[in-house]
C-alpha cells in the first residue's frame, strides 16, 4: 500500500505531461486548421459569431477563383522553376567547392574559407540595395535571372558540406585517383554518391529558404507574370479588394508544397536544422 | 637549368592547383561580385546624398549624424525593433527548452508533437502572418473567443500598444520550433550514463537538471540566442504584411524603415540605415565570441 500514492503521484505527473504537450500541440495546428477551413467558407461565414469550426456550407468557391482570377498557377510555377534551379545549383556548386576546401590542397585555402564565413555574418540588407542596382546595369531586374543568379551558391551551404565531407575517408579518394580518375571524375563517381545524405539536407534549406524567401523578389519583381508566391500573396493580402476567404485559399498553395515536402523528409529537416547547432 | 625548371615547375604547379581554383570559381566569383563589391558600394553611398536618380552628393557622415541624432522614425524603429527581440529571446527560447524537456520524456507519439511544434517552421513567414492576419482581425477569431467570454475586444493590430507585440506572439509561435528541434537534439547527445551516477548519489529533478542538462546544454544555448537575436533585428516580413509598419509607425522596424527608405529613393540615407544595423549585429556577434571563449 505504501507504494500507492508514488504510483499515484507518477500517473498524475504523466498526465500533467501528456496534457501539456497536447495542448501546446493543438495551438500550434489551429491557426493552420483555421486558415484550410476559411479557405473552405463561403465569404459571409467567414467573421461569423459563433465561430464556424466545420465550414458549412463546404464550398471550393474561393480555391476556383484564386485560380482563375488571380495568376496563381503561374505564381506557383516561378516558385518551382526558380526553387529547382537554385536548388540544382547549390548541389553542384556548393558540393564542389566544399570538396575542394575539405579534401583538396591548395594555395590560400583556409584564407579563403575564412573570409567566406566572416561575410556569413553580413547582414543581407547590406549588400540589397546596390544589388538591386546592380541588376539594374545588367537589365536583370524583372527577369528570372535577378532570381537565380545572385542566390546559385552560398557559404551557408559550402559550410554545411564540407563538414559532411570530412568524413569521407582519404583512401577512398586515393584509390579513385589510382585508378585513374581525374579530380572531377572522383567528384562525380566517389564524393557525390557519398555525400547524398548530406546533399539531401542541403536541398531542403535551399529549396525552403528559396521557396519563402520574400524580401529580395519583392524588390526585384514588379511585374506579375514573374511573382513568386510569397510576393503574389503577401500582395493580394494587402488589396482592400480581396476576400479573407481568397487570401487563405492562397496561402494554403502557398504553404501545402512546403508542408508536403516537410512531412515526407522529416529526418533530413530536422538533422539539417540541429547540424549547425552542435556539429560545431 | 634554372631557366629552363622555373617556367616548367610554374606551369607544374598552376596545372596542379587549377583544378580546386576551378571548384571554388563560381562561388568565389559570386561572393566578390554580389557580396563584397554591393558592401563597398553601399558604404560609399551611405556617405552621400543619393536618390539613385540624380548624381551622389558626398556629404561624409551626415546620413549617420541625422539617423541618430534627429530622426524620429529611426528612433522608433530602434525601440521597436528592440521590444521584438526581447520578447522573443525571453520567450522563444524558454518555450522551446521547455517543449522539449517535454519530448525529451518517455513518450509516444514524440514525433508527432515535434511536427506540430516544427510545422511553422518552415512555413513562410509570408503564409504565417497572412494566417494571423486574419486571426487578428477585429471580428477574427481570437476577438470572437474574447467577446464571447464576456471580455473585451482587442485591437491586434490596430492599436499602437498592441500591434508590435501581436507581432511578436505571431513571430514567437512561428519560430520556437527550431529552439524546440535544436535542444531535444542536445538533450539526446547527453551521456546516460551521468543521469544515472547522479542518481545513485541521490539527485533530484532540479538538481540533476542545475548540475548535469543545463551546463551541457549551455553552448547550444549560446547559438541558439546569438541566431535569434541576429535573426529577430532584421525583422521584416511579419511587418510588411501585417501592419507595414503602423499604427502611426508602432511596429517600424530597422529594417521595414531600410525598405520604405529605399522604395522612397533615399538610396544613401538607407545604405546609413543598413550600416547602422550591420553595428548592431558586429557587436552581439563579439560580445558572443567573447562570452564563448570564456566558457571555453
Amino acid at each position: 500500500m505504501a507504494a500507492h500514492p508514488k504510483t499515484f503521484r507518477h500517473s498524475l505527473s504523466r498526465f500533467t505531461l501528456y496534457l501539456m504537450l497536447i495542448v501546446s500541440s493543438v495551438m500550434m495546428i489551429v491557426p493552420f486548421y483555421w486558415s484550410v477551413g476559411t479557405s473552405l467558407k463561403l465569404e459571409r461565414f467567414v467573421f461569423s459569431n459563433p465561430p464556424q469550426w466545420i465550414p458549412n456550407p463546404l464550398v471550393w468557391v474561393n480555391y476556383i477563383q484564386v485560380l482563375t482570377r488571380i495568376p496563381f498557377p503561374r505564381y506557383f510555377a516561378n516558385s518551382v522553376f526558380v526553387a529547382v534551379v537554385v536548388t540544382l545549383g547549390h548541389v553542384f556548386f556548393d558540393t564542389l567547392a566544399a570538396y575542394a576546401f575539405a579534401k583538396l590542397r591548395f594555395p590560400g585555402r583556409d584564407q579563403i574559407f575564412f573570409v567566406m564565413l566572416l561575410a556569413l555574418m553580413v547582414p543581407f540588407q547590406v549588400n540589397l540595395i546596390p544589388l538591386y542596382k546592380i541588376m539594374t546595369i545588367l537589365h536583370w531586374n524583372n527577369t528570372y535571372l535577378a532570381l537565380i543568379i545572385p542566390n546559385l551558391t552560398s557559404i551557408f551551404g559550402i559550410f554545411l558540406m564540407r563538414q559532411f565531407l570530412m568524413t569521407i575517408p582519404n583512401e577512398l579518394l586515393d584509390a579513385a585517383r589510382i585508378d585513374g580518375c581525374s579530380e572531377f571524375g572522383v567528384f562525380r563517381k566517389v564524393v557525390m554518391p557519398l555525400a547524398l545524405p548530406g546533399v539531401a539536407t542541403l536541398v531542403i534549406f535551399t529549396f525552403m529558404g528559396t521557396w519563402n524567401d520574400f524580401l529580395w523578389p519583392r524588390i526585384v519583381i514588379n511585374s506579375e507574370k514573374l511573382f513568386t508566391l510569397p510576393v503574389g500573396l503577401a500582395l493580394l493580402q494587402m488589396k482592400n479588394t480581396s476576400n479573407q476567404a481568397q487570401i487563405m485559399a492562397g496561402t494554403v498553395l502557398t504553404a501545402l508544397p512546403m508542408i508536403i515536402v516537410f512531412l515526407f523528409m522529416q529526418r533530413q529537416f530536422i538533422e539539417g536544422m540541429t547540424a549547425g547547432a552542435l556539429k560545431e | 637549368m634554372t631557366a629552363i625548371s622555373l617556367p616548367h615547375r610554374f606551369k607544374r604547379s598552376v596545372q596542379k592547383y587549377t583544378i580546386p581554383y576551378l571548384f571554388i570559381a563560381v562561388p568565389v566569383l559570386s561572393l566578390i561580385i554580389f557580396l563584397f563589391i554591393p558592401m563597398i558600394i553601399s558604404f560609399w553611398w551611405s556617405l552621400n546624398e543619393y536618390t539613385g536618380l540624380t548624381a551622389a552628393k558626398f556629404v561624409g557622415l551626415d546620413n549617420y549624424i541625422k539617423l541618430l541624432t534627429d530622426d524620429k522614425i529611426f528612433a522608433k524603429g530602434l525601440v521597436n525593433t528592440t521590444l521584438f527581440v526581447l520578447l522573443g529571446m525571453s520567450i522563444g527560447p524558454t518555450l522551446g527548452l521547455l517543449t522539449a524537456l517535454m519530448l525529451n520524456q518517455n513518450i509516444r507519439l514524440r514525433s508527432v508533437f515535434r511536427t506540430a511544434y516544427y510545422l511553422p517552421v518552415m512555413t513562410s513567414l509570408v503564409v504565417v502572418s497572412t494566417i494571423w492576419v486574419m486571426l487578428y482581425n477585429q471580428n477574427g477569431l481570437f476577438n470572437t473567443i474574447l467577446q464571447n467570454l464576456g471580455l473585451h475586444k482587442i485591437g491586434w493590430l490596430s492599436d499602437p500598444h498592441v500591434a508590435m507585440i501581436s507581432i511578436a506572439i505571431a513571430s514567437i509561435w512561428q519560430g520556437f520550433g527550431f529552439e524546440t528541434v535544436v535542444f531535444l537534439a542536445a538533450l539526446q547527445s547527453i551521456p546516460r550514463e551521468l543521469y544515472e551516477a547522479a542518481m545513485m548519489d541521490g539527485a533530484g529533478g532540479w538538481a540533476k537538471f542545475r548540475y548535469i542538462t543545463l551546463p551541457f546544454l549551455r553552448p547550444v544555448i549560446l547559438f541558439v540566442y546569438i541566431i535569434g537575436i541576429i535573426g529577430s533585428y532584421q525583422v521584416f516580413d511579419q511587418v510588411f504584411v501585417m501592419t507595414s509598419g503602423g499604427p502611426v509607425n508602432s511596429t517600424t522596424t530597422i529594417v521595414y524603415y531600410l525598405f520604405n527608405r529605399f522604395m522612397n529613393h533615399r538610396l544613401g540615407y538607407a545604405s546609413a540605415v543598413a550600416y547602422t544595423l550591420f553595428a548592431i549585429l558586429v557587436v552581439f556577434s563579439y560580445l558572443q565570441m567573447r562570452i564563448s571563449r570564456e566558457k571555453a
